[in-house]
């Protein structure tokens, strides 16, 4: 009996590894591939759309890349998490409107268009929110 | 997708290792009549964890109404598990018969890679379609277990997945079961177990992508293991598809005072282009 429970005891412990990467993907609606977490950039800019629906929150801004002195303005699209998640990790429907001057920290579309999922945004009252597990968390400051 | 990846190399889950142990403690006491009754036999690590503990447990609640609340995956992301819960072992492979398991290998391999490129397919669940069975059971999002007279209702917030388990019905035949994504199920307790058996999932409702035929059974053992922890111990059969069953265990945390939110689909901004791939649409 008390081998049994070892064994099972170290087959969980092996499993942990497995189940956190398990769990780390079981996103919500689609992989995050897509994005590219290993460089992240920072735009800063004002909000153009702010759409709070499932499965994606987005955020529509024009802005600039903040850490490059060569880029241009353009518009970008940010994808967040689903209204659900980050209704769990303190957002609200209405905590962004068009107009606001925010900064996004973002993992940028691989393809290179002017598009991302957020890591963190910075609403004009300087408070700062995360965008939930599967997101996961910036890289840059 | 590492999900795709997270195959036990060895072949041998730690819930199956655990299944024998525990199977072999069961026969041995049953002959030995050491211990008075089963449920006690089929303690587990955390149960065995909990009786060393020199505090008395919480009382775990009357699993006839106590499983209706809210309902966390656990672990949760980020979350440390407690010592007193050791997290479910990784999900094995499905048992494929060796004509079925080739081709089902090369397709995860040919997803796991076009993750790793970067550049990830695009789903039916992209597409905004449910999971279903036994899919929703994962706890995507929190879930909500509801237990009225005569029926236990099951409903995972990712896209207001709901499923019936009707206690005591009978099941149609298997050719007889309409093909639907959370099939028919019945339910029955065995002491404080609740054992749900479900058939007639559709074709293309597919479980990490694994094929199955109209004869697919899933069969739950759902059970309280403390006032605030539930497991749902899964075997999934199929003659025509699967060697043996396929088992696993997924483990919730209740989620005090949780409100379900509702979820719909509406605003799908990803797209399957031409190569297969998900793409996010940009917006003005």
């Amino acid at each position: 009996m008390k081998t049994s429970t070892a064994r099972f005891a170290r087959a969980a412990i092996v499993g942990v590894g497995f189940t956190l990467a398990a769990v780390s993907v079981a996103l919500a609606h689609h992989s995050f591939a897509m994005f590219d977490s290993d460089h992240q950039i920072k735009v800063s800019g004002k909000v153009t759309g702010f759409q709070w629906a499932n499965p994606h929150v987005y955020i529509e801004m024009d802005g600039r890349n903040v850490k490059d002195e060569k880029a241009q303005a353009q518009h970008y699209t940010v994808e967040c998490a689903s209204p659900g998640i980050l209704t769990r990790i303190g957002w609200k429907f209405n905590m962004v409107k068009s107009g606001d001057e925010v900064t996004v920290i973002i993992a940028p579309l691989r393809t290179g268009e002017p598009g991302g999922l957020l890591k963190q945004l910075t609403l004009p009252d300087g408070r700062k929110f995360l965008n939930g597990g599967p997101a996961g968390k910036p890289n840059i400051e | 997708m590492k999900e795709m990846t997270d195959s036990n190399k060895d072949g041998q889950s730690g819930d199956a290792r655990r299944c024998r142990g525990v199977t072999a403690m069961l026969s041995a006491a049953t002959i030995l009549g050491l211990l008075a009754s089963t449920p006690a036999l089929a303690a587990d690590a955390p149960a065995a964890a909990a009786a060393k503990d020199s505090k008395p447990a919480a009382k775990i609640p009357n699993a006839r109404t106590g499983m209706t609340g809210q309902w966390n995956r656990y672990p949760e992301i980020d979350e440390k598990p407690s010592p007193e819960f050791p997290p479910a072992a990784p999900i094995p492979p499905p048992p494929l018969k060796p004509k079925y398991k080739a081709e089902w290998e090369a397709h995860r391999k040919m997803l796991a890679d076009a993750e790793a490129a970067g550049k990830p397919i695009f789903s039916n669940y992209t597409a905004c379609l449910p999971d279903g069975m036994p899919a929703m059971m994962m706890g995507m999002f929190p879930m909500e277990v509801l237990q009225t007279p005569g029926q236990v209702t099951i409903i995972q917030e990712a896209y207001n997945q709901v499923r019936r388990i009707y206690m005591g019905e009978k099941l149609p035949a298997f050719e007889d079961a309409e093909p639907l994504f959370w099939g028919h199920s019945s339910g029955k307790w065995e002491g404080d177990t609740l054992v749900v058996e479900t058939i007639g999932i559709k074709e293309d409702v597919k479980f990490r992508d694994t094929p199955h035929s109209n004869q697919m059974r899933i069969v739950e053992r759902i059970r309280l293991l403390s006032p605030t922890m539930m497991e749902d111990q899964v075997t999934v059969t199929d003659p025509e598809y699967l060697e043996g069953p396929w088992q696993w265990r997924w483990m919730y945390k209740r989620m005090p005072g949780y409100k379900m939110l509702e979820y719909v689909c509406e605003s799908n901004r990803e797209y399957r282009d031409e190569t297969g791939a998900a793409r996010m649409k940009l917006g003005k």
